[in-house]
């Protein structure tokens, strides 16, 4: 099978191959590379495909890799890389006549233009004899150096470690990052996400036309829009309706975004609920209902974690007094006035996690993936930690480091019916039912995790944690 | 909110568990408006396999709005005019403001700006 090299940004490296991995299944496209060839220290990947048309199907919507191109060959110096070439010259022919152009790329290194000059020139022995065009070539050749990731050694260097060569066939889909700037977005929250990384996810989730996307913590809606801009219906719900609406009335809210980027066509409602009480209509396939199928395609979510941040769910911190209801405020029911806000307690991250599971197993199509951020505390981690359900598989779990904590973007597949399970098999589950709510689960690495955070590492500036939102006490919707 | 999204809800209230009564909500006092929609035949095809027929006829014509058989048609792919209204019932009529208030429990769930409030007081939990 004929040979690719993937040239990733060095950026979020830890995400990279999840990303690479989740695009090749969305495009039901054979990937195949050597497991050890990949490292996070290093921007190419070595990869078979069956054809350019896949190489450019593969990246048309990556967001951390930079181009895909035919592989030529590598070399330690320029001379083994030219010796490497030479050994197939047959496929020089193709490109004798076509307008062309080189590019030098170098990765922890620089490159003066003349130098790059002086490196093009020595290509001369491929003999392509049409124009050069800088505008806009038929054909784009790039010579990549490499000098490592080690900043140290490589001031030392005056030579690459490894070259490699090859002809550009596609660009991916990083520019996109651009238009999604939250700098240049209308409506923002701070909880809003970076739109990099909810690119990413939307990549990780395989939104794509046809399917229905659902943002259980939709907050100001980051992923609405990043998986609608790949085509999927999205859905999103919130405890605070104020998240959704904004404060600024008319010309706020998840709204305002969604006509900036022309996206009214996709994003089809939002909703104010607590989601561990929520009305979605538990629709299963199977049995003897008429009704067929759950209702999601993907769950796409940055849940809530600590207080602070809006982690609370309806419920009386002294027990339920359901009396409280019917009192009358200023002349009327309690419940029944206008600006009623039920009380709430805080939103445990351990049951926060169950839930969302629990969730994502009854109301993921199966195959329907769950994308949603996990914090960890560095030090405590283990890969235990990553709470699992019978029904979704784990398909990637991918590191943004912060120092003292981290946040893991975890990627899960559903891979069988939440009907077909016996109470048995999901009491066995680490997360999931009844049992596992009543009795504390082992305490996970992220079990506490706020307590842990604010008692270990409390840097008296309080800024940087995960997800930092400063809700007021009562919402409206 | 769009009646694809109304077909998925059903009333929540703890005591409220006659599946004959919690589900559909019924509309009261809607304002409608059309906001297009992507037209996705595979999603409407596959949607039309999950929503709740019945329901959504009962809901279409407590609101007015013509054009769906009153039983689900075997075949729905091949049937273009019924697909366009479909997409258009589902997908593309809104309703604006109003609210949808349960048959069992009574309970109304208020509808502002296309946004519905689907919070349970203290007693309904
Ligand atoms: C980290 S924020 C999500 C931010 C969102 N990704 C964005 O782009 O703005 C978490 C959200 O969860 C909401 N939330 C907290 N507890 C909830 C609950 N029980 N049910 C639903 N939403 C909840 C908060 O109001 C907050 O908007
Ligand atoms: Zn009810």
């Amino acid at each position: 099978m004929p040979r690719y090299l993937v040239h990733f940004a060095q950026f979020h490296e830890d995400f990279r191959l999840a990303e690479l991995e989740a695009l090749a299944q969305l495009e039901n496209i054979p990937l195949k590379y050597e497991p050890d060839a990949y490292s996070n220290d290093n921007p190419f990947l070595l990869v078979e495909l069956p054809s350019n048309e896949d190489a450019r199907r593969l990246v048309q919507r990556a967001i951390l890799v930079k181009e895909i191109c035919e592989y030529w060959g590598s070399g330690d110096s320029y001379d083994s890389l030219f010796a490497h070439l030479k050994t197939t010259p047959e496929r020089w022919d193709d490109f004798k006549t076509c307008s062309f152009k080189f590019l030098v790329k170098a990765f922890g290194g620089t490159r003066t233009i003349k130098e790059q000059i002086k490196i093009i020139n020595t290509f001369s022995f491929l003999a392509f004899e049409g124009p050069i065009d800088l505008k806009n070539p038929d054909e784009v050749f790039i010579v990549y150096e490499d000098y490592g990731n080690d900043p140290i050694l490589q001031k030392a260097l005056t030579n690459p470690n490894e070259i490699h060569f090859g002809r550009l066939i596609a660009y991916s889909n990083r520019d996109v990052v651009q238009t999604y700037n939250l700098k240049k977005r209308e409506y923002l929250g701070n909880t809003s996400m970076d739109a990099e990384l909810s690119l990413v996810m939307a990549n990780q989730a395989l939104a794509r036309p046809g399917t229905i996307t659902y943002d259980p913590f939709v907050g100001t809606g980051s992923f609405l829009l990043t998986c609608a801009h790949f085509g999927a219906f999205t859905m999103g719900s919130d405890i605070d309706g104020r998240q959704i609406r904004g404060a600024r009335g008319e010309t706020d809210g998840i709204k305002t975004n969604i006509k900036q980027y022309g996206l009214d066509k996709l994003i089809l409602d939002t909703l104010v609920f607590d989601i561990s009480r929520n009305p979605w209509r538990q629709n299963n396939s199977g049995g003897t209902s008429t009704r067929g199928g759950p209702w999601f395609d993907a769950i796409v979510t940055d849940p809530p974690y600590g207080v602070r941040a809006g982690a609370k769910r309806l419920g009386r911190k002294t027990g339920l007094n359901p009396e409280l209801s019917f009192v009358e405020v200023e002349g009327t029911v309690n419940h029944l006035r206008s600006d009623y806000y039920p009380p709430t307690v805080p939103y445990e991250m351990s049951e926060v996690l169950t839930d969302l599971l629990e969730f994502a197993a009854r109301h993921l199509v199966v195959g329907g993936r769950l994308v949603y951020w996990l914090p960890t505390v560095v030090d405590e981690y283990s890969s235990d930690d990553v709470p699992l359900h019978p029904c979704l598989e784990l398909k990637a779990n991918s590191e943004q480091n912060f120092g003292s904590w981290s946040r893991r973007l975890i990627t899960m597949e559903k891979s069988r019916d939440w009907e077909n399970l016996t109470g048995a098999t999901i009491a066995a589950a680490q997360v999931s039912d009844e049992t596992a709510k009543s009795t504390p689960p082992v305490q996970l690495g992220h079990y506490n995790f706020r307590e842990k955070y604010f008692s270990k590492f409390d840097s008296n500036s309080g800024s940087s944690t995960p997800n930092e939102a400063v809700i007021p006490a009562e919402p409206t919707s | 909110m769009r009646l694809l999204t109304h077909n998925m809800l059903q009333c929540h209230v703890k005591s409220c568990n006659d599946p004959a009564l919690n589900f559909p909500l019924q509309f009261q006092e809607v304002e409608l408006e059309q906001i297009e929609a992507e037209e996705n035949e595979a999603l409407l095809l596959n949607l039309v396999g999950k929503i709740d027929w019945p329901a959504l006829v009962q809901t279409t014509s407590e609101l007015g709005i013509t054009g769906l058989p009153p039983t689900k048609p075997d075949v729905v792919k091949n049937d273009p005019a019924l697909m366009k209204r479909l997409h258009e019932i589902l997908l593309e009529t809104n309703v604006a403001q109003g609210k949808m208030v349960c048959r069992g429990c009574g309970h109304s769930y208020p509808i502002k700006d296309g946004i519905p409030n689907m919070l349970l007081a203290e007693h309904e939990i």
